[in-house]
This record gives structure tokens, sequence and C-alpha cells, in this order.
């Protein structure tokens, strides 16, 4: 029938449009010209003292103003971070050789309750794998769910986190089932990312790069 | 700055802008409530820096009306059947092209975009920043994306991410 097909991909549009302005909230902007107009705008206040010690008011003054310019700035344009392929070799080494407490889980639906109070992105549902644990990570005070799989007796951790938290890795993504990830090796471990339903998603484990976008194409908001 | 970009579509004038929400909040540092929502203080700020600023340009921002919404036909199906795959085709414009395209939205439509779309608010807070009741900031979203799509689809035919008559 004609309608429910059309009514699909009205859907489909409105999603892949709305999904595609999300993406504006991390995209890198410069700046270091707002950064310098703002500090000739702000002045130190001035010192009651002379000599050495107004001098060293005046420099800590206009540190204090410097700082919340940068504060301001920061919060203002809410810069992404990324997490490195190093970092996140660490946190999947910590979480499978229990050097962090995770809490032990089977299930997505029990790990959303349990990270609920300090996870601001959702966990996709990861079907094909079993769950095993979770933990709540801050990388660069950003928050991510990690959650520790296992698929084909090899453990994976998943990590989740607003897309408009984390930057994606520069360089040309490859194409799976019509999603980019961004593929990276360190060591023996494999790591794609991607971004997907607002969510930047992470998988790393010792399977190859395609077991690991086809976990991740297969996971479901 | 980066919602400064967004609504002015370049650098220089996101700078300008910024600089100016920036330093009306860092002087009116005082009446902020603490623990209140900082980002949606600043947008505020920001909102009314951009009216204070079309309005001194002489620039009367495009405000489409809910009646407008209403009368007004969306893309025709045809040119919204164009796009092959949605998703692939969306996310190849680079951000300048999106942010080129939104340019081409009435103002109050480009703020509905920035503050759902864009920063994910709530549909609810969306309404409160621009003064609409939740079934306008509705209608908004369905046209703007509307718009959006066909303010790129010259752009994506000419990128063959969507069929139809090629611009010459």
């Amino acid at each position: 029938m004609q309608q429910p097909d059309a009514s699909n991909f009205d859907q489909q549009l409105e999603q892949a449009t709305s999904q595609r302005l999300r993406r504006l909230a991390a995209m890198p902007v410069d700046t270091h010209g707002l950064e310098k107009r703002l500090r000739l705008q702000i002045p130190a206040p001035a010192s009651r003292h002379h000599g050495w010690l107004g001098r060293l008011q005046a420099v800590a003054a206009a540190l204090v103003v410097a700082g919340a310019v940068v504060a301001a700035i920061a919060l203002w344009s809410g810069g992404p971070v990324q997490a490195s392929a190093a970092h996140m070799a660490q946190v999947h080494r910590d979480i499978i050789e229990n050097r962090v407490p995770v809490m032990k889980v089977d299930s997505i639906a029990q790990a959303s309750r349990m990270l609920a109070a300090n996870n601001p992105a959702a966990l996709p549902q990861a079907p094909d794998t079993h769950v095993m644990a979770c933990c709540m990570k801050d990388i660069k005070n950003k928050k991510v769910a990690c959650v520790l799989l296992r698929s084909e007796d090899s453990p994976i951790t998943l990590s989740v986190a607003s897309a408009a938290d984390m930057k994606l890795p520069r360089g040309k993504p490859v194409m799976h089932n019509g999603i980019a990830y961004h593929v990276e090796q360190i060591d023996n471990l494999h790591m794609v990312s991607a971004q997907r339903d607002g969510r930047w998603v992470c998988l790393i484990g010792q399977v190859s790069s395609q077991r690991l976008m086809a976990i991740a194409s297969r996971l479901e908001f | 700055m980066r919602n400064a970009l967004i609504l002015t579509g370049n650098q220089a004038d996101a700078e300008d802008l910024a600089q100016e929400v920036l330093l009306k909040a860092f002087r009116a540092i005082d009446q902020y409530r603490d623990g209140s929502n900082m980002m949606a203080w600043l947008m505020a700020i920001l909102r009314n820096c951009r009216i204070d600023r079309l309005r001194a340009a002489g620039v009367r921002p495009r405000d489409v009306s809910l009646e407008q919404l209403e009368l007004d036909p969306a893309a025709p199906p045809a040119a919204e059947s164009s796009w092959q795959s949605p998703q692939e085709a969306l996310a190849a414009f680079s951000d300048q092209q999106v942010i080129q395209a939104l340019g081409a939205l009435p103002e109050d439509i480009r703020w509905t975009l920035l503050l759902v779309d864009v920063q994910d608010w709530p549909q609810q807070d969306a309404a409160q920043l621009l003064g609409v009741p939740v079934g306008t900031i509705k209608s908004r979203l369905h046209r703007g994306r509307a718009m959006l799509r066909e303010a790129l689809l010259p752009l994506a035919r000419q990128m063959r991410l969507a069929g139809g008559a090629s611009p010459s």
C-alpha cells in the first residue's frame, strides 16, 4: 500500500534532517579571535597597592578574569572532546582486568537502570552479544557510559556518550551498511567509533574491525 | 560561538554577536540565579542581542505566522521523494553547507531548529524562550526541516545525492 510507505519515508526524512542538524552541536569552532577580543574588553580591577605587590595583584586579577573568560567560552561553545584510541584502550583493559569497579549486569535494560542517574545518553540494545557489566567513566570531563559485552567469547567494551560531547577522529571514515565509522587500531585492539541517533558510540576489543562494525550496525536505538 | 555561527552564517558576525552576549553576561552575572540553567540564561541573552542587532541593521526578521505555516504548502511530494537515501544524503553535506542553507530560512524557524534539533532542547523550553505555544514549535520544526531540505536539494542534485533535474 502507498500510504504506509509514504509515511515511513516522511519519518525517515524528518529523522535524517533532525540528525544532521544535531551534528552541528559538535561542529568545531575557532574561538581564538573571540577570546582575544574578550580579554581586551574585560579589564582587570585596579590595585590599591603600588610597586611589586600592586603588579602581583594585577597579574592575579587578570588571571582570574582570563580564567572566567575561558570558562565562559568553554561553557558557551560546549566544546566536545576527543577520546583517543589509547585512552579507550586503557578504559577497556581496566574493565576486563577488574582494575576499576564495575556493576555486574546481564542486560542493557539493567545497565540503563544502574547508570540512569549519571548517564546523559541512553544505551542502545546490542543484539547477538552477552551483556556482562557496566560503569560510568569520565573522559576529559564528559560522561561516558561503558558496557562490557561478550561476543564469540571475546570481550568488547561498548562506550556511549552524547554526540555533542565527543568529537570523532580526523581521517576518512569507512562506510558499513550506510553508516560512517572511524576505525583505529592500538596494539592488539581494534576500535570503531561513529555518531548515531544523537550519540557517540565506540566499540573496542580484540575482534576484527569488520566484526565491530557489524555489531555497531545492529545496535538498536 | 557555535550558536552565533549558526544564526549569522559567518565567522566575523558570529564573533561580534558572541562577544556582545558574553560581555553582557559577564556584566550581568549578579542577575544570574545560582542553580538555574546557565545555558538557558545565555540563550536568552543571545536572543535579545540578536533581535537588537537585526533592528539596528534595519532588518525586519523574516518571521512566519502559524497561519502561514498551515496555509503555506510544504515542498511538493515529488521534490521530497527526490531524496534517495535521506540519511546518507543529508550526512554528506558539510557543516558550512547546512549553515548556509539555514540562512535561507525565516529567523524564527532558524531559532526553532537551533534550539530543538541542534541543542536538543525540550520543545516546552524552546516554546518558553521564543514566547510561542508548543504547537507552534512543532509546526515550525516540521516546516523548517522541509524548508532546509528544499534549500539543500539543488546542491544534493549536483552531488548526485538526489534525483530530478540538476540546475545548469
